[in-house]
């Protein structure tokens, strides 16, 4: 210990860690009444770093190139000593950043922390949700089978539907006409040097606004109820009173990744095969169209979206306008009100969202 | 004043975390919807032949029927694949400078079939059937049907198919002899196939089984009980090691499954714990 305490005085001469830990750590006061869904942010933090790190250890075997990345990827899953535990891990945990974006999100609306003057950290956190869905959809065709192949196929010729440019847009997608190994060599170099950054860049502008702004208060206790912070020029939400992020809060982030990791462990190690269907263990063949390829499940509501509207233009512009609506929403609901409870027609909107998003998701599957 | 109590809230969050894992569960739903690919990938479009047969009454309609419940079906073989002809084009359907050839004399049919089939001809020639063909003995259609062609397995040889021609009595205690090694087979085949849909490598353990069954259905149009005996008993060890192979990996993930409970348990504990020591601040 005093070894520990000679070296912690040490880097405190140079770097003045004590004043770093004590403004930022102990002394970072957050609302007495915050709650657990607090913590997804923290548990998002995690996952895109397991991310990262399990994506550069699958760079050292991966090949992307069309004739031997599927040889690859099959050789990490079978020969290579643990390889199928990084893999595992890296396509799980696509599939559970967002699901855990999609939860952070849902309890940002429910408690209004999305409203002025927080429109900024609401705008950037949807760009993630829109950049997490990008990284996801680059990553899937990688490994180079029928099913990666065939949905990079359909999802990219939902770019057809778009008046003028849309048959432009698919062949700079695609690099060519049809997919194929020019599609993989632009999917992998966005996938692994473009979005990573770009994320790792917006995650860096979020954090900044959330310290700018300060931690909002949950719209649950009887001061915040009575009086909502509502500055009328630049100020930071202090909580005075309020509990330390650390040791405190700190152990709920702690607990929240514990569970993060027992549920994700439990997907690796006993349900891993859920996230793959057969036609993901079948080279690529642009020869052979399976029947019934469909997106991954938080595609399924555009999908199936696309499907129900006689023209994909129609569909398209649908979508469209509903995340255009999703990403402005601070900026149209300007009511200081925060409470779901208190919110009747936010509600009711929110609630029909959801159910009509989980409908369109189960019925894109049966379809 | 409307308030949600913090027991709630708490409830909702680990509710949430549970809705995690059947997010996930939404993956195999899509999995459940991509399953019949393959099969799909075998459709083939229909032929001039099906469309204007299927109209067609009695002797010239039923085959289109019976093909449809045939192996042939099944893996995409259509009439043009024996018959000839072009099946795109009605005209040049039945057109013998198109490589119509209609349907085998009796004499023919071995050969007929052997186009595809070489290696099951070679051995049919070489056995007491094959050496009686055009003396009354069984062409490939007398057991294996002509357009409900069915699938190459022990159920061929049964009682009521032999005694059309001679006692049951041999062909008995030659399938008694071949039982054992077709369940072998099959059991083998089942589990490869169920790696291979979930990413195990199975390409070395597949070849390896090709060439054993291949090695085995030569067996089928042998009369010869003792050769029977000793083939079978050969392949018997060559699917034991295969056997072998397949426990190998079978253990390795029963022992990934236990790593895996140990993992989740441990987080489970860490989550508690770390829970525990976070009340000893509120």
């Amino acid at each position: 210990m005093a070894l520990l305490k000679r070296v912690y005085d040490w880097i405190d001469l140079r770097i003045g860690a004590r004043e770093i830990v004590k403004k930022e750590l102990t002394g970072y006061l957050l609302p007495r009444n915050i709650n657990e869904w607090y913590s997804l942010g923290s548990v998002l933090m995690v996952i895109f770093a397991l991310q990262v790190l399990t994506g550069m250890l699958l760079m050292v075997y991966y090949v992307p190139d069309a004739e031997k990345a599927f040889r690859s990827v099959t050789f990490v899953m079978n020969e290579l000593p643990y390889g199928w535990l990084i893999r595992l891990c890296h396509a799980v945990g696509s599939n559970m950043m967002v699901a855990v974006l999609i939860l952070h999100m849902l309890s940002t609306l429910m408690m209004g922390s999305y409203k002025s003057p927080r429109e900024l950290n609401w705008v950037s956190g949807f760009t993630l949700f829109a950049l997490v869905q990008g990284i996801s959809l680059t990553g899937y065709l990688l490994p180079w089978s029928q099913l990666s192949f065939w949905a990079t196929t359909v999802a990219t010729n939902s770019a057809n539907a778009i008046p003028v440019v849309g048959p432009y847009l698919v062949e700079f997608l695609r690099g060519g006409k049809l997919v194929g190994p020019p599609t993989l060599g632009r999917f992998f170099a966005v996938h692994v040097a473009v979005l990573p950054v770009v994320i790792a860049a917006v995650i860096g502008a979020h954090l900044f606004l959330l310290k700018r702004t300060g931690i909002s208060t949950p719209p649950f206790g009887s001061l915040e109820t009575k009086k909502p912070w509502r500055p009328d020029s630049y100020s930071y939400q202090h909580h005075p009173g309020g509990i330390p992020f650390f040791p405190n809060y700190a152990l709920q982030d702690l607990t929240s990744i514990c569970v993060y990791f027992a549920i994700f462990l439990a997907v690796v190690f006993f349900l891993p095969n859920m996230l793959f269907t057969p036609d993901a263990f079948v080279p690529a063949n642009a020869f052979k169209t399976p029947a019934h390829i469909k997106p991954e499940w938080y595609f399924l509501a555009n999908y199936q979206t696309l499907k129900i509207f006689p023209s994909e233009l129609l569909g398209l512009s649908i979508q469209a306008a509903a995340m255009t609506f999703l990403a402005l929403l601070p900026f149209i609901d300007r009511s200081p009100e925060r409470h779901p409870l208190k919110r009747p027609v936010f509600l009711a909107c929110a609630i029909g969202g959801i159910l009509l998003w989980i409908g369109l998701s189960v019925w894109g599957h049966f379809s | 004043m409307i308030r949600i109590s913090a027991k709630l809230r708490a409830s909702l969050f680990l509710a949430s975390l549970g809705a995690l894992l059947l997010a996930a569960l939404a993956g195999p739903l899509t999995a459940g919807a991509a399953a019949p690919a393959s099969a799909a990938a075998t459709e083939q479009p229909e032929t001039v032949c099906i469309q204007c047969h299927s109209a067609l009454p009695d002797k010239l309609g039923a085959p289109v029927n019976l093909w449809r419940q045939s192996i042939h079906a099944e893996n995409g073989i259509s009439c043009n694949g024996c018959h000839g002809g072009d099946p795109k084009n009605a005209d040049d359907a039945m057109n013998r400078s198109r490589g119509f050839l209609g349907a085998p004399k009796e004499a023919d049919i071995p050969a007929f079939c052997g186009r595809c089939h070489p290696g099951v001809l070679k051995d049919y020639l070489a056995s007491a059937h094959g050496r009686a063909l055009g003396k009354g003995g069984p062409t490939c259609f007398t057991c294996h049907g002509n357009h409900q062609v069915l699938k190459a397995s022990l159920d061929l040889i049964n009682e009521k198919s032999c005694t059309r021609c001679h006692s049951f009595e041999r062909a008995k205690t030659i399938r008694a002899a071949m039982q054992q090694t077709e369940g072998y087979i099959v059991g083998i085949d089942r589990r490869i196939t169920g790696f291979q849909a979930i990413g195990v490598d199975t390409d070395r353990l597949g070849k390896g089984l090709f060439a054993v069954r291949n090695r085995f259905h030569t067996l089928f149009h042998d009369v010869d009980v003792a050769r029977v005996r000793a083939e079978s008993a050969q392949i018997n060890t060559e699917l034991a090691k295969l056997d072998r192979d397949l426990k190998v990996i079978e253990e390795a993930r029963a022992k990934r499954k236990i790593a895996g409970g140990i993992a989740v348990a441990f987080m489970l504990l860490m989550a508690a714990l770390v829970l525990l020591l976070k009340k000893t601040y509120d």
